[in-house]
């Protein structure tokens, strides 16, 4: 006799789920791997570095690596500082340009209004190389070349993608909200900028954080427009001392390794801090995992 | 029969003459023109970027592929030399579009059956599944030069772990980034490391299959994979299928973890030469402007082509709800 229908899912339940931690275990020990890797180079002597002899868990603890990092005649303290700069002046700009943008789009009405809708929607399709060496041009004609503000600059020009979200999100704020502002004698941009802008924050934060995640690791952008070291942001900066190797000298990895920490570490904390405005601008998706 | 059509066409345009009346009347009013210009206004800052970093660089692109400008030199008109050189002369345009492609081609559709088969296990609660989603999210959040810079020594072929752990089961492990077979492999496993930003979406879009479909299977005796492949599939096809347009654009402009994996350089034999890294050389390091113009318009409308290919195919893989129910 075989046994009941119900037993038979129960246990088939329990060696599914068994299976399920088994595997997810094994990726999860996979995926880890490389953050144990680091952690072990960064914490290694400039002994083991020259060598190039790093083992894979940690075995030596140089905590002041960290230190030294900032310490030593290495620019990394530079680095960070013009990688701060780039993302603050970017996530400031990007976020209230976009948002002035969409709100003319989703609240006020004019002639060629759609048109433009429509122009601005297909700009998301244009890839960037095919207007890379253009740009460059113009940024060069600016005397712009070897400083932070071809990164910068066009983040107070809105983006598209940007600009679509927020225009979704203005929608759905009740129109009546307008009308009783203008009641109250506030004129479009007194409604804008006392009214809207408030209710908009989970998708002003949205956006910042996605300017944020963009910019702080970016890095085509900086290699084509700076030059000098003492310019450069952090990812371009460690790239640059990872490569600067020379017969007698190997590069510093440990504290290279260090400066890609200080890469990873508030990316992670930002999606970590940050994830319940995407929940509430309606953005889960994107982060449904880090609760 | 011809006055009756002209009616039709009357009671047709009825509504829409007089939303246009009225719309002309409201334009004409005070009111309205103060509304165009402040509409006009809080649009102005995209409007100054689109001219001046889309429109004119687009323009002046499509012209300067047409020339053999130098960057410092007044460009000379060589009309189509540039392209015909890109697909006749070029011996390195072709390895760099076969490179290309075969990233995109292995890792775009690997990445989206792990992201797949991951999502699947995560989908439904269970304890501990915050902590399995963030560790696979994890991974993802990390900016592509950091994670080529750890990769570098993961794939070190002596001391790295990676072929030390194959040396566990007597496997010895390929050169990687020196060996020019296995220099983009190393690249598709860097991208797979990454393959929790995917598993997210498909998460989301697994929760919100409605839960009476898998009881109404149960009910009908289907099997757990019948459910998986019959009611899971078919209804996150629209987030496959988004994952596979952005997955192949984003695969078509691989450019900063192969920067930062081979130095800047194209790898042994130009193994890991790929269409943007390119784009660049010709741009930055030639000052070849002209040619990169060319390349970089030929890179647009590869992926234009591939991407309508694959919008093309969609209608007969991607489900919508909606068609069901209408």
């Amino acid at each position: 006799m075989s046994r009941p229908a119900s037993a038979r899912k129960r246990t088939g339940e329990k060696t599914h789920g068994a299976l399920r931690y088994a595997i997810l275990t094994v990726v999860s020990a996979i995926l880890m791997a490389p953050f144990v890797f680091i952690v072990s180079i960064s914490l290694s002597s400039d002994q083991t570095t020259k060598q190039l002899s790093f083992s894979f868990w940690p075995s030596e603890f140089h905590f002041d690596n960290f230190a030294r990092a900032f310490t030593s005649d290495l620019p990394m303290g530079r680095f960070l500082l013009n990688s701060v700069v780039i993302v603050f002046f970017s996530c400031i700009f990007m976020t209230l340009s976009s948002a002035v943008v969409a709100y003319g789009f989703a609240r006020l009405r004019a002639p060629g209004k759609n048109i433009l809708f429509i122009v601005l929607l297909s700009t998301m399709m244009i890839p960037g190389e095919v207007l890379l060496i253009p740009q460059f041009i113009i940024f060069r004609n600016f005397g712009w070349i070897d400083t932070l503000l071809p990164i910068i600059v066009p983040n107070l020009f809105a983006n598209a993608y940007n600009v679509f979200l927020m225009r979704q999100f203005i929608s759905r704020i009740p129109k009546e909200l307008d009308e009783a502002a203008q009641l109250d004698g506030l004129g479009q941009f007194g409604i804008f900028a006392r009214m809207a802008m408030p209710l908009m924050k989970p998708i002003l934060v949205a956006v910042a954080i996605f300017t944020f995640t963009f910019n702080w690791g970016y890095f085509f952008g900086p290699l084509i427009y700076i030059n000098s070291t003492e310019k450069m942001p952090l990812a371009l900066g460690i790239q640059l001392l990872s490569a600067t190797s020379s017969g007698a000298q190997t590069p510093p990895w440990n504290l290279v390794m260090v400066g890609a920490m200080i890469l990873i570490i508030p990316m992670v904390a930002v999606y970590h801090f940050g994830q319940k405005y995407l929940y509430e601008a309606g953005l889960v998706s994107g982060s449904a995992g880090l609760k | 029969m011809n006055t009756a059509a002209a009616a039709r066409e009357r009671a047709a345009k009825g509504p829409f003459e007089a939303a246009k009346r009225r719309r002309f009347a409201w334009l004409s009013s005070r009111l309205g023109r103060r509304e165009t210009l402040l509409f006009y206004a809080f649009i102005s800052p995209w409007i100054i970027g689109f001219v001046v970093f889309t429109a004119i660089p687009m323009i002046s692109s499509a012209y300067l592929s047409l020339t053999d400008w130098d960057s410092f030199q007044t460009p000379n008109f060589v009309g189509l030399a540039n392209y015909v050189k890109i697909f006749s002369q070029d011996p390195l345009f072709w390895p760099a579009l076969g490179h290309t492609l075969y990233f995109a081609a292995i890792s775009v559709p690997l990445s989206l059956l792990i992201a797949l088969f991951l999502a699947n296990l995560l989908a439904k609660p269970f304890r501990g599944a915050k902590f399995f989603r963030t560790v696979i999210y994890i991974p993802a959040l990390v900016p592509l030069v950091a994670a080529a810079m750890i990769f570098r020594w993961l794939l070190a072929p002596r001391s790295g772990p990676i072929n030390g752990f194959l040396a566990l089961f007597g496997v010895e492990g390929p050169a990687w980034l020196l060996d020019a077979n296995w220099i983009i492999p190393a690249v598709i496993l860097l991208a797979l490391w990454q393959v929790g930003a995917g598993t997210i979406l498909l998460i989301a879009a697994l929760q919100g299959v409605p839960p009476e479909m898998y009881e109404a299977a149960e009910l009908d005796g289907a099997s757990r994979t019948r459910q998986f492949w019959n009611i899971s599939v078919p209804l996150v096809t629209p987030i496959l299928f988004f994952n596979l347009i952005t997955g192949m654009i984003s695969g078509f402009q691989v450019f900063s973890q192969v920067y930062v994996l081979t130095n800047g350089t194209s790898g042994p034999d130009n193994a890991s030469l790929m269409l943007v890294p390119y784009v660049y050389d010709n741009a930055f390091r030639y000052y070849d402007m002209g040619y990169a113009s060319a390349l970089a318009w030929v890179l647009f409308a590869i992926v234009m082509v591939f991407t309508a290919i694959v919008i093309r195919s969609s209608n007969a893989w991607v489900f919508y709800e909606t068609e069901v129910r209408s």
